[in-house]
């Protein structure tokens, strides 16, 4: 198969590049997309090859151009929006909410919002308190949305392509810190689908459950751990809602331990979820408590020190296996 | 008790007699019906909502029929029509059946939306809804109105099955709201065919509209701020909001700018069923309760000798069997399978 070294950002720019061939009805949004070329350049040299009818600068606005993408989405188009950073889509949170998650169910079926709100999520590097914010947990809780975080570049294509294609709203959760990221892909046109979590590497002692950047640190605290000959099951969940917990399961009811790691806060945060389903579901071959690790409760300090502090680490995520070994 | 005194307007001027003679006897006496039915089933739908047969919020379009009958005559139901959660009338005007309607007030597996949207939230095939968040709907007509404008330059679709135009109602509430000011800057500068209707009944639920926006006219006052044209219009005449939306929709149309309108209408019931409007004197509702829009266009119709009294009362009594028998469809209606509560979440 041919294949292709990539940054994680050519990788979304190539998803969007292809849907947007495939279907004329496919249109980008966002704050300095066009002109500007992308605030992260994932959107590089679109304006120049799709014109600005369809690679569109908004003006900072988030609640009338998030509102005005879901509109255009109910009479027949298929906008991807981006916000420059989905601390933003705040602004523009009753329109995501009210209109494009309830639209479908609440029309009785009558108007489908297919969307894909896409943008980096989570810490970047000391950019403090007002954006640092994971929004899987918060926009999770709400029946009507698909939230996909891939955590490499092959995903990001596939998942970008499957959320475009698909007919509901869709968050496509990036990370700043992971643009730059390079992987060998294939050249030819695939897909991932939507709602199947993966087996990164194969274990047998215990499971580790995470998504996004996040898996990366579990990687390496999975090679760390070899090493010792404590063998790890790492599952990148890819899609985060709906949850894939066949795969979880599964793989909890082989090792009998489980660890779930997020780059979010404690409260109800999707290792909360995954913690409670695992027990629903695995309560007898439990030989250990689910333990987290996550983001600790309070505001992103901006000093490095503090900032290094209240994110996981792989330190944090290796204790957290031997504590549930023990 | 709130002072209510209203600006003076510049209305845009219109002529009956012109009107009458373009549309002419039938569509007339049909628009006139169409009232009727919309008047008759928010009658009705209230007198459900005391007997306990609806639940939840209700908003009673009472006293503003002429200006959704208006816009739709001028316009077609070709366009994208958007409001908010008081939103029985324009499902009517477009063709939505009362029963369907009922049925949905009802919470029965027959209404317009399965019993899951209920009083604020109606569809058809062009109406986006029935919005229950106040100013939610502004950006989403502006979207509708992006489509009809992407339709024709990137598409190239030649038919206007996509709209040529986007239709938004709001109240004059919803001015406060970021949505309005957002989209308005939006629509004006991509030039987007939208026109907004800014339904103002001079209250936000219990506060008086000079309470709430800090300039009148709203429409005359907001409209140069975003480099649009505005029109205002009497809400209470048929013939005023025929005449002013036919000449506003030939324009966006042609311009492929947004406009905004803005209609004098009066409420004649509280914010929501559950409202008493103590905030409001009898006598300012007494007074504005005489220019009833059916009376007003009544009184006109007779006066050409389009219609008598006889022949309205015969008109009204159909109107209201109607909207009686909506409630017996809904009654004698099934309710939702408990089993296909969480059908539809997700769209196939």
């Amino acid at each position: 198969m041919p294949m292709q070294t990539v940054e994680l950002r050519e990788a979304i720019r190539q998803a969007l590049d292809e849907e947007m061939q495939r279907d004329p009805t496919v249109f980008i949004l966002g704050e300095e997309v066009a002109e500007y070329n992308g605030a992260y350049k994932v959107t590089k040299g679109m304006l120049d090859k799709w014109g600005p009818k369809r690679v569109i600068d908004t003006p900072i606005a988030e609640l009338g151009f998030t509102g005005l993408a879901i509109g255009a989405a109910m009479t027949g188009l298929r906008p991807v929006v981006e916000f420059m950073s989905f601390n933003f889509s705040f602004v523009g949170i009753d329109q995501i909410i009210s209109n494009a998650i309830k639209m479908y169910y609440m029309s009785g079926g009558r108007f489908s919002v297919p969307i894909v709100f896409r943008g980096p999520n989570g810490a970047a590097a000391q950019v403090s308190s007002q954006h640092s914010h994971c929004v899987e947990a918060l926009y999770g809780n709400l029946p009507g949305l698909i939230i996909v975080a891939p955590s490499n570049p092959y995903d990001a294509k596939g998942l970008m392509k499957s959320a475009i294609r698909n007919n509901n709203p869709v968050l496509y959760l990036e990370s700043e810190l992971s643009y730059g990221d390079k992987m060998e892909i294939p050249t030819e046109e695939y897909l991932v689908p939507i709602g199947k979590a993966k087996v990164v590497t194969e274990g047998i002692h215990v499971t580790l459950v995470s998504h996004s950047r996040m898996v990366l640190l579990c990687k390496q605290a999975v090679d760390e751990l070899a090493k010792q000959g404590i063998k790890v099951e790492l599952i990148d969940l890819r899609t985060i809602k709906p949850l894939d917990i066949a795969t979880i399961t599964e793989s909890v009811k082989k090792t009998h331990f489980c660890v779930v790691v997020e780059e979010g806060h404690t409260f109800a945060g999707i290792c909360a979820e995954i913690g409670f389903e695992v027990t629903e579901h695995c309560f007898d071959y439990l030989d250990a408590p689910v333990k987290r690790v996550t983001q600790r409760e309070t505001p992103m300090p901006y000093s490095k020190v503090l900032e290094k502090e209240t994110m996981p680490t792989k330190e944090r995520i290796i204790e957290a296996i031997k504590q549930v070994l023990s | 008790m709130a002072q209510d005194t209203a600006p003076k307007y510049k209305f845009f001027q219109s002529d009956p007699e012109k009107v009458i003679a373009e549309l002419g006897k039938e569509k007339l006496l049909r628009i006139l019906k169409e009232m009727l039915l919309i008047r008759n089933f928010e009658i009705r739908a209230e007198s459900a909502y005391q007997q306990g047969k609806i639940g939840g919020f209700f908003h009673s379009y009472m006293g503003q029929e002429a200006v959704q009958a208006g816009a739709m005559e001028a316009m077609g139901k070709e366009q994208w029509w958007i409001t908010s959660y008081r939103c029985h009338a324009l499902a009517l005007l477009l063709g939505a059946s009362p029963n369907e309607l009922m049925a949905e007030l009802y919470g029965k597996v027959t209404g317009n939306a399965k019993g899951r949207g209920g009083s604020m939230h109606f569809f058809t095939d062009k109406l986006l809804g029935g919005f229950g968040i106040v100013g939610g709907q502004i950006p989403i007509a502006t979207g509708a109105a992006f489509t009809a404008k992407y339709a024709k330059e990137v598409l190239g679709t030649k038919d206007n099955k996509k709209g040529d135009v986007a239709v938004c109602f709001f109240g004059d509430g919803a001015v406060a709201q970021g949505a309005f000011h957002e989209s308005l800057n939006i629509a004006a500068l991509w030039k987007l065919p939208c026109i907004y209707v800014i339904e103002n009944n001079r209250w936000g639920m219990g506060t008086a509209v000079n309470r709430a926006i800090s300039v009148e006219p709203i429409g005359e006052k907001k409209a140069p701020s975003f480099g649009m044209k505005s029109y205002t219009l009497d809400g209470m005449d048929f013939f005023n909001t025929y005449a002013g939306f036919k000449h506003i929709f030939e324009e966006c149309k042609k311009s492929s700018e947004p406009v905004l309108v803005e209609v004098i209408v009066e409420r004649f019931r509280g914010h929501s069923i559950s409202d008493p409007a103590l905030y409001r004197s009898k006598e300012n509702l007494q007074e504005c309760m005489q220019r009833d829009p059916l009376i007003i266009m009544l009184k006109t119709l007779s006066s050409h000798g389009l219609i008598n009294d006889e022949e309205y009362q015969a008109l009204d009594k159909q109107q209201k069997e109607i909207a009686v028998a909506s409630m017996k469809f809904a009654e004698d209606s099934s309710w939702p399978d408990p089993i296909t509560l969480e059908e539809d979440v997700f769209a196939p």
